[in-house]
């Protein structure tokens, strides 16, 4: 009866325990990790905040014109307290993942290892967005401002494609460097591309030459400059 | 170790000349047709005027190819024309460089400094080699003031037509006269005259990669002489009527270098302009003789319509420029109709100040900040063709003296708003 209740009843009562002292221990490593992740995080977007403030990264952001954009898109907080809190997300997120990963199962590891392989490609695309935005604005604003002075009519068509081409070129750069369907985008972006300057070489060629012709001449000829204007001299 | 922009060939010829007591600067590029004018009248005031003084001409030419250098070399001076006085004690020797550096104006008078400095020379005139209306009485006039009274720096007085230097009357003269105080007519002028002390002094300047080497070299000379207290005045030299304008000279290109020079330099002698208060005069010498001025056409429709399509087109820009309400203002203006178009004094100097604080805190790339100043630029220059179509010459001068007391009045405005703090939104 003694080796009954031993072995039925107390040995898995005893393993059960072992393993649920073995879980806590993981899920106590797991609430330390993420508790000195979020303590970490929180010190750094500190000292990040601080350090970008005394280096004016909010003076060279407004010169990049990164300034306006997060602005435009909504946010409050300056360009140096974004870059303090992404730190700070980072360091959250890491140490979730590794307190993740201190739980120490397949299905975890798994996906802490997967997170890692993809965080370059993220992290990468990201920065083609940024700087692909940037240039489209700046290259924009400067075919812009050129063709408003050429006396164009359409300057801001011209500018407006300018950005167009430029996103859309960065667009798929991202997405390639996200993996989503590479050959699809490619293979859609030729199509639409292909088909928007055949169908308007089509109209413009055989609907109406005449009308092309005077069109495009009203819209990027500059206007001409008499003989008069040359003359002016503005020193 | 100072960087040498002289070659060894030309320094061993400013040695064969020794030391000399005055330079005369002739900055060129493409001028033949007019250049062995400018050398001749510059021989000529010199052999009048200075007989007993040693004298070097210095052309310093930006790489022409249509033979300016030969040009120069080769203009001959028939000194039985001239009624000399005083028979000249020493020849007057006569040097072409090519300069080295950013292409410009800035580069060439950096090596006619150089050449001062070398040569220990006193006094230094510098006189553009596209000149039709240069005489040897100006040789007289931009170096007298420097030889014998004392001054450092003499900016030369014109009469031009009331069309001629429009971006010097609605911005440059207007703008340096509040900010340091005196009232230099002609800022970017051309001509000038400088003490050796000066040209030394602008030499120790590390400006010569920037704009300064180009068109904002006048600008940057003035104001340095103004702002560092150096003994300014101005001569009056008559008209001045210029050779036919570089057809591939572009005017927004023309404004970063000229208005961005003024821009920078707010910012260079910002405790110094702060604590300027009106303006006083600077001395003129010279008898102002009356000159018959040559008509400049202008086209204000296609000006007016540029500063309509600007106020529509760039309003993005613009509003990181300026405050919402100005632009309103702006936006009224451009809905007027073309035989009412008018901006009116207080309107033109507000923006001028909102570019300058624009520029100041950076709100977007410097370039294409003043690039778009160009179209508001044009549109006060329909303005002003439009108010002063039947005015004469002293009318027209009263309505610039009216704008310059316009920023004058409102520069308060723009010292409250100068110390931008940076933002301090978390």
């Amino acid at each position: 009866m003694r080796l009954f209740w031993a072995q039925v009843i107390l040995a898995p009562l005893r393993e059960l325990g072992q393993q649920a002292l073995a879980s806590l221990s993981s899920l106590l490593g797991m609430l330390v990790l993420i508790l000195l992740g979020l303590l970490l995080g929180w010190l750094a977007k500190e000292v990040v905040y601080r350090v970008l403030r005394a280096l004016r990264f909010d003076r060279l952001c407004g010169r990049l014109g990164v300034g306006q954009e997060i602005e435009r898109m909504g946010f409050v907080h300056s360009c140096s307290y974004l870059a303090a809190q992404v730190v700070q997300g980072i360091i959250i997120l890491t140490a979730l993942l590794a307190g993740l990963n201190a739980l120490g199962t397949p299905l975890t590891r798994n996906l802490v290892e997967r997170f890692f392989l993809y965080l370059p490609h993220f992290l990468a695309a990201l920065v083609i967005l940024l700087v692909g935005t940037l240039v489209s604005r700046f290259l924009g604003r400067s075919v812009l401002i050129a063709a408003v002075n050429a006396g164009m009519p359409a300057a801001r068509l011209l500018a407006g494609l300018t950005r167009f081409f430029v996103m859309v070129l960065t667009v798929v750069a991202a997405l390639d460097e996200f993996g989503i369907s590479r050959t699809t985008i490619i293979v859609t972006f030729a199509i639409l591309f292909g088909g928007v300057v055949t169908t308007a070489a089509i109209a413009f060629g055989l609907g109406g030459r005449d009308l092309a012709r005077e069109l495009l001449q009203s819209q990027f000829r500059p206007q001409a400059k008499p003989e008069a204007d040359d003359q002016m001299r503005h020193l | 170790m100072p960087e040498e922009i002289l070659t060894d060939q030309v320094r061993q010829q400013l040695h064969a000349a020794g030391s000399v007591d005055i330079v005369i600067g002739i900055p060129s590029y493409n001028n033949a047709p007019t250049v062995s004018r400018v050398v001749q009248a510059a021989h000529a005031g010199l052999l009048k005027h200075f007989p007993e003084r040693r004298a070097l001409i210095v052309n310093s030419d930006g790489g022409s190819k249509d033979g300016t250098r030969e040009a120069v070399l080769s203009a001959t001076m028939d000194t039985s024309v001239l009624l000399l006085v005083k028979h000249p004690l020493y020849p007057v020797h006569r040097l072409t460089t090519p300069y080295h550096g950013v292409p410009g104006k800035g580069s060439a008078f950096r090596t006619i400094f150089r050449i001062v400095e070398l040569l220990q020379a006193r006094a230094c005139a510098v006189v553009d080699a596209d000149l039709r209306s240069i005489t040897p009485e100006w040789i007289d006039l931009l170096l007298r003031p420097l030889l014998d009274l004392e001054y450092d720096y003499v900016a030369p007085y014109y009469k031009r037509h009331k069309y001629d230097g429009t971006i010097t009357n609605s911005i440059v003269y207007p703008l340096t006269r509040a900010l340091y105080g005196w009232r230099v007519r002609q800022p970017i002028g051309g001509e000038f005259g400088m003490s050796g002390r000066l040209a030394r002094h602008f030499l120790t300047r590390d400006v010569w990669h920037t704009d300064v080497a180009r068109y904002g070299i006048d600008i940057w000379m003035t104001t340095t002489a103004l702002a560092e207290d150096f003994k300014v005045c101005q001569s009056y030299l008559g008209a001045k009527i210029h050779d036919a304008k570089d057809p591939g000279s572009d005017l927004s290109a023309m404004l970063v270098q000229v208005v961005g020079s003024v821009l920078s330099l707010l910012e260079t002698y910002a405790d110094v302009w702060p604590r300027v208060q009106g303006s006083k005069p600077t001395p003129i010498l010279g008898f102002p003789f009356e000159v018959g001025l040559e008509p400049v056409p202008i086209n204000v429709g296609r000006m007016s319509a540029t500063f309509r399509q600007a106020v529509r087109d760039l309003l993005p820009v613009y509003q990181q420029v300026m405050p919402a309400a100005l632009l309103r203002e702006l936006q009224a203006c451009a809905a007027l109709p073309e035989e009412r178009f008018a901006l009116p004094d207080e309107l033109w100097v507000t923006l001028i100040y909102s570019f300058a604080l624009a520029y100041h805190r950076r709100a977007l790339d410097r370039e294409h900040l003043v690039k778009s100043l160009t179209p508001l630029y044009l549109g006060w220059v329909a303005s002003f063709a439009c108010q002063t179509a039947n005015e004469d010459a002293a009318q027209v001068e009263e309505r610039i003296e009216r704008l310059c007391l316009v920023y004058e009045q409102l520069k308060p405005t723009l010292i409250s708003q100068w110390p931008l703090q940076a933002s301090e939104k978390r």
